[in-house]
């Protein structure tokens, strides 16, 4: 029985790899930069096309994006090797796995094609990464928000999308060092919880947390429907007043919980910006220009570059005010 | 009362509800609010979701076959009630009803494929699944639907009765927790009150002897993956209900867990057996499992070792005494 699923998911993984074949034509005489995101058809990666697509107007070069159907290290290889083949000028992507991408990104080295990551400031291979965020004061900032509305004492959790996910993690280390000093009574009830990215689950985690510690106070949710599902569960508990939860949340979504209190705040950075300033960057050193401290992108602000790694502050913090104004 | 518990140990059932016994006992020692009425209310309500399927899936195991592609079926049943809703309109009702027929269609194509084409099942819903999915995928690119109606969220709040708390807060049986009740006394009417129920037993035991003896077995065939199908429809709005969003990947990826848990409840994967009560225990080990980690405040990085471990030791459990069993009955046979 257990050959039949492993031959049945073989072929169920043949299947999706063979869809992925579709990429756009490349107009002559332009640049062609493709942008390659972990998984393609949710809301986060949709947002970042439209940056990808407003860099290829505003710039005037040929720009689309693609990604596999679900986060799997191995299609995104595929699809890069893929990209290197057709000899696309630059080759951006937000990596599902930074070790599985150096032997491509080798390869693209050796043709000259250029390589810019998101979200993965240690990867090899790259030309330069992108951050919209600064990862250590981003951290910092949820404490802080969370402080200011839980007040500077009482028990709190915290959740990730998965105790292997590389920045939801770092995030989490970074914060706990801060509050340690900056906030040393506040009193993390449990480990970091794996919840974040699915909402029914967080849900009843919330649930059980508020069963096990009915005095605590406060939530610092990683993953976009994380916070959503500890919002919902405090509703319904009627506690809204003494949990107060912060989290990285999409605007849209989170209008609802944000405007009845159950969700406190929200921080993030707008996908938009972060596909745009890749596209962006990517422009630049093919036209054989240097990404300089103080270079100011357009629309987003001056760039701190620390070696290869370029930093953007541009994360938004999302509130009952401003929450239905972003357009995503 | 020797013959009595005797006869008790053959069953599955027996034995998973000693290891849950246990195991409430050992979590509540450590943490009194888990055997309270509210966090059953709250458990009961969260598993819905899970429980309505797990009964399709037994069905399916039931009758010898297995099927991949009914969280496929649930998220695109979900997302077009979703859009039903937004666009139309109507109400609670004409939502499960839109959902019992998208599912019981695509559960119906599932049958027809395996039954009529005789494409090993896993193959067949597998690659349905993936068809299923991609095409919403492709034509919903992915967008969630969050502004669902009032009406849709009144509905889940109802309690069939509400307990006020000494804190002023309040905790009840949720409207929910019933169409999962509902959804298994149905299970158990058709398994063991019907002639079509018989015969997914008699064509899950042996397939060529059940068509020897003259059951319908394309009927019954088509019925267990339209019946998951059904299920499925109802089980996404279910969810929809639960969280309030509907996000097109959010199912996705589960399926495997409701499987496990139906076969944890004595359902085999080779057809046959199984029952409405053991895959509800089944379901019910697996969350008290993971509610009694957080509960007794156990480290999150334990809790897939902890999960894998306790379906190990019952799995393991209930397969030694399947094996001895068969011993028995191989040296009956001997003697004879």
């Amino acid at each position: 029985m257990m050959k039949k699923v492993l031959a049945g998911l073989v072929l169920a993984a043949g299947i999706f790899g063979l869809t992925q074949g579709a990429f756009a034509q490349a107009a002559k005489g332009k640049y062609e930069i493709a942008t390659v995101v972990k998984i393609t058809g949710i809301p986060w990666f949709n947002r970042l096309e439209v940056g990808v697509k407003k860099a290829g107007v505003d710039l005037g070069i040929n720009t689309y994006q693609l990604g596999p159907s679900d986060a799997d290290p191995a299609q995104q290889v595929k699809m890069v090797e893929d990209l290197i083949n057709k000899g696309v000028s630059a080759i951006c992507i937000t990596p599902n796995d930074a070790k599985a991408l150096e032997p491509a990104f080798a390869k693209a080295k050796a043709k000259g094609i250029i390589v810019i990551t998101h979200e993965s400031p240690d990867q090899r291979g790259k030309d330069y990464d992108i951050e919209m965020i600064d990862n250590v004061k981003f951290a910092r900032h949820f404490w802080d928000e969370l402080v200011k509305s839980m007040g500077t004492s009482g028990k709190y959790a915290i959740f990730v999308g998965g105790l292997t996910v590389p920045l939801h993690n770092l995030w989490a280390d970074e914060g706990l060092k801060y509050a340690k000093e900056k906030y040393p009574n506040l009193k993390l009830v449990s480990d970091r919880i794996p919840c974040g990215e699915d909402q029914e689950l967080s849900k009843q985690t919330m649930l059980e947390l508020l069963k096990t510690y009915p005095d605590i106070k406060g939530v610092i949710g990683f993953g976009s429907l994380g916070p959503l599902g500890a919002a919902q569960a405090i509703k319904e508990k009627g506690k809204v007043a003494q949990v107060s939860i912060v989290g990285t949340v999409l605007p849209a979504p989170a209008a609802k919980y944000l405007s009845d209190g159950s969700l406190r705040s929200g921080i993030l950075w707008d996908p938009k910006d972060a596909g745009y300033a890749m596209t962006w960057v990517a422009k630049q050193l093919l036209d054989g220009k240097k990404i300089t401290n103080g270079m100011e992108i357009p629309g987003l602000g001056k760039v701190t570059v620390e070696g290869d790694v370029i930093k953007v502050d541009a994360w938004i913090d999302i509130t009952k005010a401003n929450a239905s104004s972003f357009g995503f | 009362m020797e013959i009595a518990l005797r006869k008790l140990a053959r069953y599955t059932e027996t034995y998973l509800v000693i290891i849950i016994a246990f195991l409430s006992i050992l979590i509540a020692a450590k943490n009194p609010s888990f055997l309270t009425l509210e966090n059953m209310f709250d458990l009961l309500k969260s598993y819905s979701f899970f429980g309505v399927m797990s009964i399709g899936v037994l069905m399916v195991l039931i009758s010898g076959g297995i099927d991949i592609s009914f969280a496929a079926v649930a998220t695109v049943a979900e997302y077009l009630v979703a859009l039903f809703m937004m666009r139309i309109g109507g109400n609670i009702f004409s939502a499960f009803a839109v959902a019992a027929l998208v599912g019981s269609v695509l559960g119906y194509i599932n049958g027809l494929l395996v039954n009529r084409f005789r494409i090993p099942p896993i193959i067949a819903t597998i690659a349905t699944m993936n068809a299923y999915y991609g095409l919403l995928i492709f034509a919903t690119g992915g967008k969630w639907i969050y502004d669902l109606p009032i009406w849709f969220s009144d509905f889940a709040e109802i309690q069939l009765f509400t307990i006020h708390t000494a804190n002023d807060s309040t905790y009840g049986l949720s409207i929910i927790t019933m169409i999962w009740f509902a959804v298994m006394v149905a299970g158990i009417l058709i398994l063991r009150f019907t002639m079509l129920g018989r015969s997914i037993y008699a064509i899950g035991g042996d397939r060529k002897s059940a068509l020897r003896v003259g059951l319908n077995v394309r009927r019954a065939e088509e019925f267990v993956y339209s019946f998951m199908g059904l299920l499925a429809g109802i089980a996404g709005v279910i969810q929809a209900l639960l969280v309030q969003t509907v996000a097109p990947n959010s199912i996705v990826g589960k399926e495997l867990n409701i499987i496990a848990a139906v076969v944890l409840g004595g359902a085999s994967l080779t057809g046959g057996k199984g029952s409405v009560f053991g895959a509800f225990l089944g379901l019910v080990l697996l969350a008290i499992v993971k509610n009694g980690m957080t509960l007794m405040a156990i480290p999150p990085v334990w809790y897939e070792f902890f999960v894998g471990c306790v379906i190990l030791l019952s799995v393991g459990i209930t397969s030694y005494k399947g094996k001895l069993e068969k011993r028995r009955t191989a040296t009956i046979l001997v003697k004879a």
